[in-house]
């Protein structure tokens, strides 16, 4: 590790992606991220690599589609209106098993809704979005310095399972500034290309053919298969969480990303006030720690899940929680970000007089 | 007779979209008031971006739609109704970048709308990005060493598009504006004018285009010769054509494929509130 540096989280995304040896960079602007983007576009030539500001948001998705073909490290960043036009591509490159990592930094929707920080693409990034049954690995970070470091183990399981993975944020947190400390830097002289990959076939024997298709449903059939072969594989080794106070704690917080962060406050303050609440973060949305929370179902009195759209990982809350303990909800919509007074004061009315 | 609204104008002062947004009201007022325009008929499309802001200071019904996508919903409206004055405004970004096949498609198929593009060779609302018209070297938000591509002739590309009316205009001249805008909002089938529109914040080209624009309708150019439209639309250099390249009259989609049905009946569809306070 380096030293600490001050750094706006949209900039930070761009130079983790940069030492996580990411070649190429393609992207069409908007806002609330066109900082990342333009710090791509400043550094990426100085170490002769790519930074490509495409026509659409639909051609730079296929550039990554393209690159991503030739097993080499690539990313797009957008926000949530870009994002939906790239679902297509999305789909295509899950059923292609080809890595590649996609930012989005959500904003309020739906439809061009506004720019301020929002989390209503849950759904959108964990369920699919795109046609046909996939799942992209979408990690969801807190602070500054957890995405710098997620942005390394983005690329690093894109690779592993030949998988997109989504780097999920929102406006709040690429706008934040705060001192971060970068992994080491990947040494890209020595990436090889993969076998799988569509370069030139050389004095290889098969050749290499990547696509989506199989006409005979069978055939597809099997691909598919292999497909939920390996998201099984993931959900069994790659599930991610932090859990806050949760050792002693008789009430459970559930929330990912900017919000996760106000309610580690709200912890706070309940335990201040002698009240055991713990919080459960989702550091991967999918696959979705549904066993921890399956546990933790057995300790708590009930769950308080808290986002910021109409409640939308509160669905998986529920199907981890199973009906066992009660899960209650608030969330703002349309960009509003809740306070921690307002969120503690929330769970204070679910507590009614016990307390 | 006045279309404006109270609505602070929320362009940089000095922004060429005044320009269009003046000389456009100039021609809507003056024609509602000779009666060849009908006010409940106009439709206003505009796109995502600084320009389109223009439609929240006409007192016209408008749609705000998808960024890239205002000619097909411009062709979506007319096709559904085409008592209707279909006038599209878009950026640079948002429709030679993001919806550039749209405005191919629009202007091969002649349905009678009118596009107008705020052309300021940069994306103004995300903060001073290159476009597809900026030209080779910009140094913009995202291109700290210069743009490395080539920039594209809306002009040309709109006449081999086969676009039955096709002419350039300036924000630096008004008078000519407003003459353009009516002959294109008047002009039987798919037209445009391209509006050089200087970005004074992002992409100030007041100076250099001032010092090279000339108007082709002070000159004796006629823009009834296809081919000749298209060398003339080449011309790009210490001179700067200004005006109308190419026109043309052909029967317009609407025309062909329905001759005068109208698809507009008068429907009894809810206001929103009343869907909301229902009782069931
Ligand atoms: C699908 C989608 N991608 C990106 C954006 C972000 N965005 C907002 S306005 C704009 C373009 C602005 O450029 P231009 O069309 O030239 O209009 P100007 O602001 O220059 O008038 C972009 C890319 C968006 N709203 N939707
Ligand atoms: S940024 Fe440029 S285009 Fe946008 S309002 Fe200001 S001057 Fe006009
Ligand atoms: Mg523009």
């Amino acid at each position: 590790m380096g030293e600490k540096v001050l750094m706006k989280g949209a900039e930070a995304i761009a130079e983790a992606a940069i030492r996580a040896g990411c070649m190429a960079f393609f992207g069409y602007p908007i806002t609330p991220q066109n900082e990342t983007p333009e710090y791509f576009s400043r550094r990426m030539p100085e170490l002769g690599r790519v930074f490509l500001q495409a026509e659409s948001e639909v051609a730079s998705i296929n550039m990554v589609y393209g690159a991503a073909c030739t097993g080499t490290r690539v990313i797009t960043t957008s926000s949530s209106p870009g994002i939906s036009l790239m679902q297509e591509g999305f789909s295509y490159i899950a059923n292609s098993n080809v890595p590649c990592v996609v930012v989005n930094a959500m904003r309020g929707g739906p439809g061009l809704g506004d720019i301020a920080p929002a989390q209503a693409d849950y759904f959108q990034a964990t369920k699919g979005g795109g046609h046909g049954d996939y799942h992209s690995i979408v990690l969801a970070p807190h602070t500054i310095q957890e995405t710098a470091d997620l942005m390394f183990d983005a690329f690093d399981l894109a690779d592993k399972y030949r998988i997109m993975v989504v780097v999920l944020v929102d406006g709040l947190m690429g706008q934040m500034m705060e001192p971060v400390e970068f992994k080491e830097w990947v040494d890209v002289s020595k990436f090889k290309t993969p076998e799988w990959a569509t370069v030139g076939q050389g004095d290889r024997k098969e050749r290499n053919i990547i696509t989506s298709l199989e006409i005979l449903p069978e055939g597809l059939e099997k691909m598919n298969l292999a497909l939920q072969e390996k998201y099984k594989k993931i959900k069994e080794n790659e599930v991610r969480l932090e859990e806050y106070e949760m050792d002693d704690a008789e009430y459970a917080l559930t929330a990912f990303g900017t919000v996760a962060r106000i309610a580690k406050t709200v912890v706070d303050m309940a335990r201040a006030d002698g009240i055991k609440l713990g919080l459960i973060r989702p550091i991967t949305v999918w696959p979705f720690p549904e066993k921890e929370i399956a546990k933790r179902a057995e300790q708590v009195k009930f769950f308080f899940d808290v986002e910021m759209n109409e409640g939308q990982m509160l669905e998986d809350v529920k199907l981890a929680v199973n009906g066992k303990k009660p899960v209650h909800y608030y969330g703002r919509l349309g960009g509003v970000v809740p306070t921690a007074e307002e969120i503690y004061g929330e769970f204070k009315k679910l507590l009614g007089g016990k307390e | 007779m006045n279309i404006g609204t109270n609505k602070k104008i929320q362009w940089c002062p000095g922004c060429g979209n005044y320009a269009i947004y003046s000389a456009f009201k100039n021609v809507v007022e003056r024609n509602i008031e000779n009666g060849k325009l009908i006010k409940e008929n106009i439709v206003l499309v505009s796109g995502i971006g600084c320009h389109g802001y223009i439609t929240n200071y006409y007192d016209l019904n408008s749609f705000h739609p998808i960024h890239g996508r205002v000619p097909p919903l411009a062709t979506g409206m007319r096709i559904a109704n085409d008592l209707l004055t279909v006038v599209g405004f878009a950026g640079d970004g948002d429709v030679y970048a993001e919806g550039m096949n749209h405005i191919i498609q629009a202007a091969r198929r002649n349905t009678d709308i009118t596009m107008i593009v705020h052309d300021n060779s940069v994306y103004g609302l995300t903060t001073g990005q290159f476009t597809p018209t900026s030209p080779k070297g910009f140094k913009g938000r995202s291109t700290p060493f210069g743009n490395p591509e080539r920039p594209l002739n809306p002009i040309t590309l709109m006449i081999v598009s086969r676009g039955t009316f096709v002419a350039r205009g300036f924000s630096g001249d008004v008078k000519h504006l407003e003459y353009l805008f009516e002959r294109a909002i008047f002009h039987r089938g798919f037209s445009i004018v391209d509006v050089i529109q200087p970005c004074v914040t992002f992409n100030n080209t007041y100076e250099f285009f001032r010092k090279r624009v000339y108007r082709l309708e002070d000159t004796d150019y006629k823009p009834n010769d296809f081919e000749k439209a298209v060398e003339k639309s080449l011309e790009w250099g210490d001179k700067i054509p200004i005006g109308v390249f190419y026109e043309e009259e052909t029967d317009t989609y609407e025309k062909l494929v329905r001759g005068h049905e109208n698809f507009f009946f008068n429907r009894d569809v809810p206001d929103i509130t009343e869907i909301l306070t229902e009782k069931s």
